[in-house]
């Protein structure tokens, strides 16, 4: 597969420079916004952690899932429901048990059928097995069934000192910003440890990391984990910033998203994601008004980044980088 | 009871058939190029636009009906040489998961496509009048057309199992199929027979798009809708094999079948835990095919 960026281990001071006026930004976002625009806003920070957990199994394990919208609606659901029926938990343990829950369903999967089933059989039962949860929610009066989980209330946090009252929604928006940057650090952490190294090894090549003593099956199974976990506590967090989950968020078309956000942004750069999931949102933002043509110009552009420039956005800004170097070198 | 067992039995060879219908092409495409093609489901939804286009909401005759489906096949496959030309030849030496991911944007495309053309609207057809009323068969009911697709799945199984056990045709799809450069060194235009054999998936897709269009809504999710258990007929009949994938069709089929009669307020959820046991059972599918992934 191809490979340039993600295994830089360290980030250059031009980049902290960049995520730090980033994150400013972020953070000032509710008084230079209108409403209309911060909901894209924080919509496109809970799609960067989505994509970026689907990105951690493909672009750094070598395993496409493609029901992820699965473990995203388990997160959204349980939180939608706790909020919804004020289940006696505090939210910081709602958002813990989510994530945790959609590791243990990877961890189910992982080990009923991740030990023999890579590729297209992976592919194929992640469909399958997002189509029958669907089918699951769609049986149960409490989740709403076909109509999905509406008025989910805004979360208050319980400090035991002091009170952290999210109801209001430039509030929450900027709890979201902290939880996703945290979220996002750890998974910089995960990609750029000694774990992942090895996820990075298998997917390089399974049967020679196996020589070498990795327990490949394992930690394919633990990446699934980190990357299911993920999903769901994006789910999680999606809940009370739309305030309404639906089965529209538990089929092929939602779990499209994040391998179409990690592909334009470059899945071979631990950041393509983000940059996909941000590129998205404004062409979605400017195809809004034409139904069917978001289709025809998602999937379009789909085929065309895998034909033309697998390595997507970043991928190409290398390349651009590069030549100009180059260039200015021989000047 | 009998009679219910005979609806079952009927309703589930019917369904069996029509997914056998869509599977065909999608397992024999797999067969000979490794490739799944995630959007076959979408081009079998083209083919059923394209016949109701052509043959309007109530056809004529059985003769009209199946012309139309013959016509839709044609079409489809000359979609299928543009798709091979501009997109499936450039994924067949890269990594499989770029050509899973490109058939999965060709999906949303086809569908974003359907969308603008024929809108997001639900329509009808009718089955020609030859096929539809009903006969009695051992207490129950069942409409002609039911038997006509059991009866025309029976037939495209009988062909295809003629073709590539027994033509020469077939000989050189399963030659190109087991060892491409070995095929290429003795003479065989592998390029050729490989863009052949896309073409004759895709013409299998769009005649089915003919076939079933009667059976169901006709709306761009319809492709989605039978693609989900062609992928499971392929998995759990083994990947690349057609008879394989014809034995599980028909087990799907009935499975659902009974599924919807008995425990109608549990409706669709047997054929996923059919499909569970089947991928910890067997995990290579009934018939597993040489070099499969």
């Amino acid at each position: 597969m191809l490979r340039t960026d993600a295994e830089k281990s360290s980030l250059s001071w031009s980049g902290i420079v960049a995520i730090v006026v980033l994150v400013v930004l972020l953070i000032l976002a509710p008084d230079l916004l209108n409403p209309g625009l911060l909901f894209i806003v924080g919509m496109t920070l809970i799609q960067s952690i989505f994509a970026l957990s689907w990105n951690l199994l493909f672009g750094f394990t070598g395993l496409a899932s493609f029901g992820h919208a699965g473990f995203f609606a388990i997160g959204a659901y349980f939180t939608g429901a706790a909020l919804r029926y004020d289940f006696p938990l505090p939210f910081f343990v709602v958002l813990a048990i989510a994530g945790l829950g959609g590791a243990l369903v990877a961890l189910i999967i992982g080990v009923v059928a991740l030990k023999r089933l890579t590729g297209i059989f992976l592919a194929v039962l992640t469909v399958a097995l997002t189509e029958a949860l669907s089918k699951i929610i769609s049986f149960t009066p409490a989740l709403g069934e076909q109509d999905g989980l509406g008025s989910i209330p805004r979360p208050i946090i319980d400090l035991g000192l002091f009170q952290m009252d999210l109801t209001h929604v430039n509030d929450y928006y900027r709890f979201l910003v902290v939880a996703s940057v945290l979220i996002i650090a750890g998974l910089w952490c995960v990609v750029h440890s000694r774990l992942g190294r090895t996820f990075c090894a298998i997917r390089e090549d399974a049967d020679r990391a196996r020589f070498v003593g990795i327990n490949v099956a394992r930690f394919r199974v633990i990446s699934f984990m980190i990357s299911g976990g993920t999903a769901a506590l994006a789910g999680a967090l999606s809940a009370p910033w739309t305030r309404i989950v639906t089965l529209d968020q538990v089929n092929w078309l939602a779990s499209t998203q994040p391998i179409l956000n990690s592909l334009l942004g470059g899945f071979t750069s631990f950041w393509g994601p983000i940059v996909g999931s941000a590129a998205f949102s404004v062409i979605s933002h400017w195809t809004r008004p034409f139904p069917g043509m978001s289709e025809v110009i998602v999937g379009g552009v789909l085929v065309l980044v895998i034909l033309v420039a697998p390595t997507g956005i970043l991928g190409l800004l290398g390349k651009l980088r590069r030549r100009l170097t180059r260039k200015g070198d021989k000047a | 009871m009998t009679s219910q067992a005979v609806f079952v039995l009927f309703n589930g060879l019917a369904s069996g058939m029509a997914f056998f219908l869509v599977a065909a092409g999608l397992t024999w495409v797999f067969g000979i190029l490794k490739i799944l093609n995630l959007a076959h489901g979408a081009f079998f939804m083209l083919g059923a636009y394209i016949s109701y286009t052509i043959g309007g909401a109530w056809p004529g005759s059985i003769w009209i009906y199946l012309g139309v489906a013959v016509i839709a096949a044609a079409a489809v496959g000359a979609l299928g040489f543009l798709t091979d030309q501009i997109v499936l030849k450039r994924l067949r030496d890269v990594d499989y998961h770029y050509a899973l991911i490109a058939t999965f944007g060709l999906m949303l495309f086809c569908e974003g496509i359907a969308k603008l053309i024929w809108g997001a609207d639900y329509y009808a057809v009718m089955p020609p009048p030859e096929l539809d009323w009903p006969v009695q068969i051992g207490g129950t009911y069942i409409s002609v057309y039911t038997l006509f697709v059991i009866a025309t799945g029976l037939v495209v199984f009988a062909v295809l199992e003629l073709i590539m056990n027994r033509t020469w045709a077939g000989k050189i799809m399963r030659a190109v199929s087991n060892d491409p450069w070995m095929a290429g060194t003795v003479g065989i235009n592998v390029p050729m027979v490989l863009m052949a054999a896309v073409m004759a998936s895709f013409a299998l897709a769009g005649f089915a798009g003919g076939i079933l269009v009667p059976n169901q809504a006709l709306s761009p999710h319809v492709g989605a809708s039978f693609i989900l258990y062609a992928f499971m007929a392929v998995v759990i009949g083994g990947l690349g094999s057609i008879r394989g994938t014809f034995i599980a069709c028909i087990l799907l089929g009935i499975v659902e079948s009974a599924n919807a009669t008995f425990m109608a307020q549990y409706g669709g959820i047997a054929i996923f835990i059919m499909l569970a046991v089947f991928l910890i059972w067997k995990p290579n599918g009934l018939f597993p095919a040489q070099g499969g992934h």
